[in-house]
């Protein structure tokens, strides 16, 4: 399908032009030209290659967003929310318009449902792994992918390192992902610190790096739920020194300092370090919604939009990554409507459109030319589709391929 | 459930107990009627007509009856194999509401328990009547210390009400003008707003709330009790007042392991302490009041967080379970969050960072302004308040109200800045 002024329009609204006002109009115009503009088919595979052992050479980055709704994302008055998602990224892009979470829509059974392409309904507090394959295991049982291959670093809390493996029999931990939550090890420090009576030292950039770097030397990093090489005493000296590379940049840089920054600069680092062919990164900076805040929910949304960004950036900037790479961004489900009785953009447990509507964009390799789907989806077709691209066997799956995307 | 709690039943609810009423009913069903009825002394008199209505209107149906009525909701427990689960008959717990929420069948069991409610509103339809109880009024307050823009506040309202001007210049001198509004003279026109709705027939101060983000509307309204008088005649929650009992809560909260036992436990602990003594006099004094606020707390929505999430959630769950008839709710400030820190907690950052908090002033008002809205739309929901309910609305620095109200509310139609004096005669008049 080719982009129209109209389709541009439903994507981001469903409501006519005429009723947006002139800011957002001109907006569209300018996101109009840069979609014509893009919209020749590209040499999208020029410069891949195997990497390590099997598979078809392209890599795959999943950007997992938390709850947001399309009111405060891709609607009328949720593009300023999104700057670099609508403007930088969405003209070069395959955006599916429909996307939708039909299965359970907590954290833990949301995300492990895109990542095994099958509803789940397992424990909502990571207690029990996902009972069918993950892409994961798929990916490194069926092509013999290392564990360094493939990696999940998250922000939410709501995950274990359970995220990583299922329960299936003859899969499980030994073909899963490393886990790494480095919103915990900031969560585990501040606790620390608190405890040891040092809460002085959380107002010194240098002190907090030390109290970050002395709960790595502490060993106890399985304590943060993650799951690393297999579960080694100690903790890999190289990954060791990637999340200290990490660290450092988070507390010198004078940036930001939330947890998804952390989580974006671990990412960062282990794309660097280990050139994962498969990583999947979690957002949830905007589940603050939680506690009522819309000002911070809004403030993580757009710290969201530029951590996606960055992270397309990175993936262009990164010889191991540039050209064979292919990015999707997608929530992990909405959140509820105002006046619902379940309290609003606070919370995601209605069976409502507001909750269960998202949206989904891919970039990179696999995209052959931006185009505007209509056609609604569902969050368990990810798995498959994204198993193909990594040329992973067929799965048994719920989803279905998305044929836009081409290996 | 003790029989000392079943004493106080009324007769005819603690007859259908007796005829086994509990044991006819759905295994889902019962967690929350049991803990209902074990909590009878701690609910506000909607509460009890709400579940005697429907535990009365099940005990008069006939066997063939109470399972046609239940027919769906037995089914899907069966489809969902709720008998196989560790799900507890006696009280609502996470555990359970995690089993329901995770199960395949969830959100067909949630419309089938609502059509079950339904029925018994529908039975109960003559007996109650939307504009009983007289006129409601819900008023909002957006402080001076907001900052607000003119063009954009009332956007989210989408129409359903309308701006009115205001002239403030009296409250300069007798403190901010929700302090006017609420405390004002009493020997003005029609008294002062809390006086009007306790003079009701069979008023509780359960009719009557204000919510406050700081403390200065509650102390306001302290200084009207008459001094000796016990209990307050209206309810009246500050955040700031609540610093110690909110404390307490989040150091227990956070004592949380990441696992349903533990997350049981730690709600079990909150729920059987005594928190007499970390509350204020006005809450202390009150057990149906404490009651609440350990119940708010437990059920998460920032109220241990943000003051004006505290506001809104107290509010909404006003509404829900008491129907007052004035609820008087002022917003505040939060703090930015801190570098570093705010990504590990929330609660009490200045015990974990000690850099100074600093106001996040724009956050807070845009917070403010979709807090109030949903403050607004929760009361919307029930029947009591879609008839003859005024919800005023004050951006207090733009001298503004946002006015939703039928249109024989006076100030409905009104195109002249209106004066404190004149606004507080309209609100009390009616609310008499």
């Amino acid at each position: 399908m080719k982009p129209t002024g109209d389709s541009v329009s439903r994507v981001i609204s469903g409501v006519p032009e005429a009723t947006i006002d002139k800011s957002k109009r001109e907006f569209l115009r300018a996101a109009m030209a840069l979609l014509a503009g893009l919209n020749l088919p590209r040499t999208s595979l020029a410069g891949g290659g195997l990497h390590g052992t099997g598979g078809s050479g392209q890599r795959v980055v999943i950007v997992v967003f938390g709850g947001v709704r399309r009111a405060e994302t891709f609607s009328p008055q949720g593009l300023v929310n999104i700057p670099h998602l609508s403007g930088d990224l969405l003209p070069q892009s395959l955006f599916y318009r429909d996307a939708r979470n039909e299965g359970v829509t907590a954290h833990f059974n949301a995300i492990s449902s895109m990542l095994t392409g099958n509803w789940q309904r397992v424990d909502d507090w990571g207690k029990l792994a996902p009972t069918t394959p993950t892409l994961f295991e798929q990916f490194r049982k069926g092509l013999g992918a290392a564990q360094s291959d493939t990696w999940v670093v998250a922000s939410n809390k709501a995950l274990t390192n359970l995220i990583g493996a299922s329960s299936a029999t003859d899969y499980g931990p030994m073909y899963g992902a490393n886990v790494v939550f480095p919103k915990q090890l900031m969560v585990a420090a501040v606790a620390n610190a608190l405890r040891a009576g040092r809460s002085r030292n959380m107002a010194d950039r240098e002190k907090i790096e030390a109290e970050l770097q002395s709960m790595l030397e502490a060993g106890n990093y399985e304590g943060l739920g993650w799951s690393v090489f297999d579960g080694a005493e100690r903790l890999d000296p190289r990954v060791r020194a990637t999340i200290e590379e990490a660290i450092t940049s988070f507390v010198r840089s004078g940036g930001p300092t939330s947890g998804d920054e952390l989580t974006f600069l671990v990412s960062r680092e282990v794309m660097r370090k280990f050139s994962p062919r498969l990583l999947v990164v979690i957002f949830s900076d905007v589940e603050v919604a939680h506690f009522g805040s819309y000002a911070m929910h809004v403030g993580g949304i757009r710290t969201g939009d530029r951590l996606s960004y960055q992270m397309w950036q990175e993936i262009q900037a990164n010889s191991e990554y540039k050209g064979k790479t292919t990015m999707v961004v997608m929530p992990e489900f909405g959140r509820d409507p105002d006046g619902s009785t379940t309290n609003g953009f606070f919370n995601h447990r209605g069976d409502t459109e507001s909750t269960r509507g998202t949206w989904m964009m891919a970039l990179g390799a696999a995209v052959e030319k931006p185009q505007i789907i209509e056609r609604p989806i569902r969050h368990v077709d990810l798995c498959a589709t994204l198993g193909d691209l990594l040329g992973c066997p067929p799965m048994d799956s719920q989803g279905v391929r998305l044929k836009e995307l081409r290996g | 459930m003790t029989t000392q709690v079943q004493e106080k039943l009324p007769e005819e609810l603690q007859d259908a107990l007796d005829k086994g009423l509990l044991k006819r009913l759905p295994i889902t069903f019962q967690p929350v009627t049991r803990q209902q009825l074990r909590e009878w002394d701690t609910l506000f008199p909607y509460e009890r007509q709400s579940i005697l209505r429907l535990l009365l209107y099940l005990a008069s149906l006939n066997e063939q009856q109470l399972a046609e009525l239940f027919r769906e909701v037995v089914q899907l427990e069966e489809k969902m194999g709720v008998r196989g689960w560790q799900f507890s008959t006696e009280e609502q717990t996470i555990l359970n509401a995690s089993l329901l929420a995770r199960s395949r069948y969830y959100q067909e069991w949630r419309k089938a328990v609502q059509k079950v409610f339904d029925a018994a509103d529908q039975q109960a339809g003559s007996e109650k009547s939307a504009d009983a109880g007289g006129n409601r009024l819900i008023l909002l307050i957006m402080p001076q210390v907001l900052p607000l823009e003119r063009a954009k506040v009332w956007e989210r309202w989408q129409g359903v009400g309308r701006p009115v001007r205001l002239d403030l210049a009296m409250s300069r001198e007798s403190g901010s003008p929700a302090e006017v509004l609420l405390g004002g003279s009493s020997t003005g026109e029609g008294g002062r707003l809390l006086e009007v709705v306790s003079r009701r027939p069979n008023a509780s101060s359960a009719d009557c709330w204000v919510l406050d983000a700081g403390s200065n509307l509650v102390d306001c309204a302290l200084r009207q009790e008459p001094s000796g008088a016990g209990a307050p005649s209206a309810t009246l929650l500050s955040h700031e007042r609540l610093a110690t009992l909110r404390q307490n809560f989040s150091r227990e909260v956070n004592s949380m392991r990441k696992d349903l036992a533990d997350a049981d436990a730690v709600f079990d602990r909150l729920r059987k302490a005594d928190v007499t003594a970390w509350c204020p006099p006005e809450v202390a004094q009150v057990p149906v009041i404490r009651e609440f606020l350990r119940s708010l707390y437990l059920s998460g929505n920032g109220a241990l967080i943000f003051s004006n999430s505290f506001v809104e959630w107290s509010a909404s769950e006003a509404f829900r379970r008491a129907r007052p008839a004035f609820v008087m709710a002022q917003f505040g400030v939060r703090s930015k969050p801190k570098p570093f820190t705010s990504v590990a907690v929330f609660d009490n950052p200045d015990e974990v960072n000690p850099l100074p908090a600093v106001d996040d002033l724009p956050g807070s008002a845009l917070d403010a302004q979709v807090l109030a809205l949903y403050v607004w739309l929760a009361a919307s929901r029930y029947d009591e308040y879609r008839r003859n309910t005024a919800c005023l609305c004050i951006a207090e620095s733009l001298s503004e109200a946002y006015i939703v109200a039928p249109p024989e509310f006076a100030l409905w139609r009104e195109a002249e800045p209106v004066t404190l004096d004149r606004l507080r005669a309209t609100l009390t008049h009616w609310l008499a």
